[in-house]
């Protein structure tokens, strides 16, 4: 009775055991690129117009494909079900069958280029899902969107080539990109502010290193760059990115910053027709660094995503209270405790000459009016009164300790380190275009002893503890 | 003689006495009569000049020396911020019905609190009750309403236990709808629906709408704020009071939708 039972269990067991035997027989000799492939030789024979293409067709081999490529170690068989890409009579297939677009392989030969360089995804996979390495298959570089593709030819070639022979996008994404002041919170190089992450090899990052959680659709790299770009604070709540960008301007930028890979292509792939040194006047370089917070430097607004205002650093008030050598000061030291920057060499790698382009630049338009002087020696400042005073005129905007709000921070080392006398001027004159009343006699209506005692207090304001 | 000095002495320190204390009665004096008329005024008008002129303006037609000060959302959009303009005694935060001056508790809760996003700063720390008291009665000064109209009585409320519900929120997206809330804020609440760009406040300044999804109401976020606002409406913004064309149900349930554009429920 009991070796019955085994002996039905044992039969049951085997037969199921020979199912999947058959099952996996099956699909192992009829994979996705067979089937492809079949499908592509029956059209080549059914379109024949002549005996001689007939044969031709009907002599294709059904077979793996693969392209190696020598000096990358590459090995891509996308062409197994891609078997037309070169074939103009698929210029109207339907995926897998169809022509590559546009004339770009006459220049990249698929036996040279192979197919991964420029699309990525894996090229050793053998079914649609694996290769194409979307979501779910741990693919950091599943294939690229249409819409990006051109940041790949960037690899091989200058953004001048580019911009008239067919990669258009990622030329002016370039150009974008060098206009958005993207480098001021971003390093790239070694060059650019440290608020932002460096952008170095962003395009050939591991999927892990982005925090994917709250990005829509598949997670790649390129939907959060994307979507990132659209509106940071959407991927990363806690974003201080200012970026208000269309539609159209965010695809630009995320296909060129997608060209920013850490890998170096052979020189036998290279083709570079124009060495275009990098623009340093000055505008330019403002444009780079300077442009994202500052805008055109004309108005002065607060921003509630840095939590403070902006001052207007090409306002005529500001320049005229200002001389080179302070503005020198703060763009090479930054003003700690706010977002500016420290741009001298060793901090965000600006040289002493790219700075004094963008003062010259940020000046040009300074008032030949000097403004008139105060003489703070004069008078015996009382710091008790000056507290006082702040705290009643302008704690409002600066904050109680000088933390700054609505105004500057008044704590920082180069507000602290400068000239009584600048400080009384301002106190005094406010700045025009700011939120910054004069409070001397034209103004709110404060003596110049007050004047002198607020900026004595003022002086005292490093000291204060937050 | 020493009799005599003694004498002088006491008679001396008796008088600086008496003296000190005849000042501390006439101040005294002084101050309680403050309350009353004049001294009042005094004080309102000297804590105005030193910490409200300098945005709300000698006249108290809000332009004062600070101007106006340009703000930039987390979205970008860049907003003017002007300070209230107190000669036409128009109020926005009021918690009385629309075309009503505020309550003098409304003016002191704003003067207590300030207004989160408009750089009008919080005085709590800052004032005493008097002062604050003083510097309400100073404002007033500024419109002739105050003189020629009596405060309305609050609009009351009464919160139901559904709002934020499921349904609540429901039946407040299709208000939002059928009243074309979304002409002016958006389908998405961002403020960007097709007429935003046309409203114009009382002083003809483009006023953007408001975008629920930064979440933080000038007024204040509870459920409570927002009912207010409906009710009563933002008087002189384009902000209409909802109070005679939904019931006060209807109006909790646009409540409810609110709070879910604003996240603050599900």
């Amino acid at each position: 009775m009991q070796s019955r039972f085994y002996l039905s269990l044992l039969l049951i067991s085997s037969l199921v055991l020979l199912t999947f035997v058959a099952i996996a027989t099956y699909s192992a000799l009829t994979p996705e690129w067979k089937q492809y492939q079949t499908e592509y030789k029956d059209f080549l024979i059914k379109n024949a117009k002549d005996e001689a293409t007939r044969e031709r067709a009907e002599k294709i081999d059904i077979g793996i494909q693969q392209i190696y490529l020598t000096s990358m170690k590459k090995a891509d068989r996308c062409t197994s079900c891609h078997r037309g890409v070169e074939n103009p009579l698929m210029a109207n297939a339907e995926q897998p069958h169809r022509q590559h677009s546009g004339n770009y392989l006459e220049n990249h030969p698929v036996a040279k280029f192979g197919c991964t360089i420029c699309h990525r995804g894996q090229g050793q996979a053998m079914n649609l899902r694996e290769a194409h390495g979307e979501e779910h298959t741990h693919w950091d570089f599943p294939i690229m969107p249409i819409k990006y593709i051109q940041s790949s030819c960037a690899l091989c070639h200058d953004f001048e080539m580019l911009k008239h022979e067919g990669g258009g996008h990622v030329a002016k994404g370039e150009e974008f990109f060098r206009g958005k002041g993207c480098r001021g919170c971003h390093k790239l190089n070694g060059v650019g502010g440290d608020l932002g992450k460096a952008l170095d090899g962003i395009g050939s990052r591991a999927r892990a290193y982005f925090p994917m959680k709250h990005v829509v659709g598949d997670r790649t790299i390129y939907n959060w760059v994307k979507q990132h770009f659209d509106d940071p604070r959407q991927i990363v709540p806690e974003s201080e990115m200012r970026a208000f960008l269309t539609g159209e301007e965010s695809d630009l930028l995320t296909t060129y910053v997608l060209t920013f890979t850490s890998e170096q292509m052979p020189r036998n792939y290279m083709l570079i027709k124009n060495i275009v040194m990098p623009r340093t006047d000055g505008e330019s370089l403002y444009k780079m660094y300077c442009i994202a917070c500052h805008s055109d430097g004309k108005a002065s607004i607060y921003d509630e995503i840095l939590k403070r205002t902006i001052p207007a650093i090409m306002n005529p008030s500001f320049l005229k209270a200002i001389d080179d050598n302070y503005l020198k000061k703060i763009l090479k030291e930054g003003r700690q405790g706010t977002q500016m920057t420290a741009w001298k060499v060793d901090a965000a790698g600006l040289t002493e000459q790219e700075i004094d382009r963008i003062i010259e630049y940020i000046a040009k338009d300074r008032p030949a009016a000097k403004t008139e002087p105060f003489d703070v020696a004069k008078f015996k400042a009382d710091v008790k009164r000056g507290e006082e005073l702040f705290n009643i005129r302008c704690a409002l905007c600066h904050g109680k300790k000088g933390e700054g709000d609505l105004g500057l921070n008044l704590k920082n080392p180069v507000v602290q380190a400068a000239d009584p006398a600048f400080l009384a001027v301002t106190v005094r004159d406010g700045r025009a275009g700011t939120p910054m009343p004069p409070f001397g006699k034209d103004g709110v209506g404060l003596i110049e002893q007050d004047i002198a005692d607020i900026v004595s207090y003022v002086k005292t304001l490093s000291q204060k503890k937050l | 003689m020493e009799g005599f000095s003694d004498k002088r002495v006491v008679r001396n320190v008796a008088r600086t006495c008496l003296t000190f204390l005849l000042m501390i009665l006439m101040a005294a004096l002084n101050r309680t009569n403050a309350y009353s008329e004049d001294g009042d005024s005094a004080l309102g008008k000297k804590i105005y000049e030193e910490r409200c002129q300098i945005c709300h303006g000698t006249n108290g037609d809000g332009k004062g020396l600070v101007g106006i000060i340009k703000k930039s959302e987390k979205s970008g959009r860049v907003l003017d911020v002007r300070p209230r303009d107190f000669t036409t005694g128009v109020f926005r935060f009021r918690s009385t019905p629309t075309g009503c001056l505020p309550s003098e508790l409304d003016l002191m809760r704003l003067v207590d609190v300030g207004i989160t996003k408009s750089f009008m700063p919080p005085h709590k720390d800052e004032l005493s009750m008097d002062e604050k008291k003083a510097v309400v009665a100073y404002i007033k000064t500024f419109s002739e309403r105050w003189k020629d109209e009596e405060p309305c009585d609050p609009i009351a409320v009464n919160k139901p236990g559904w709002v934020g519900s499921r349904t609540s929120v429901e039946k407040g997206l299709k208000i939002y709808k059928d009243m074309k809330c979304w002409e002016c804020h958006g389908d998405d609440g961002k403020g960007k629906g097709p007429k935003s760009n046309e409203i114009k406040d009382d002083w003809g300044n483009a006023i953007p709408p408001f975008n629920f999804t930064t979440g933080a109401l000038k007024r204040g976020t509870t459920p409570e704020d927002v009912y207010i606002t409906f009710t009563a409406g933002l008087d002189g913004t384009g902000m209409p009071s909802y109070e005679d064309s939904l019931d006060e149900e209807n109006r909790w349930h646009l409540v409810s939708y609110t709070l879910k554009l604003m996240g603050a429920v599900k």
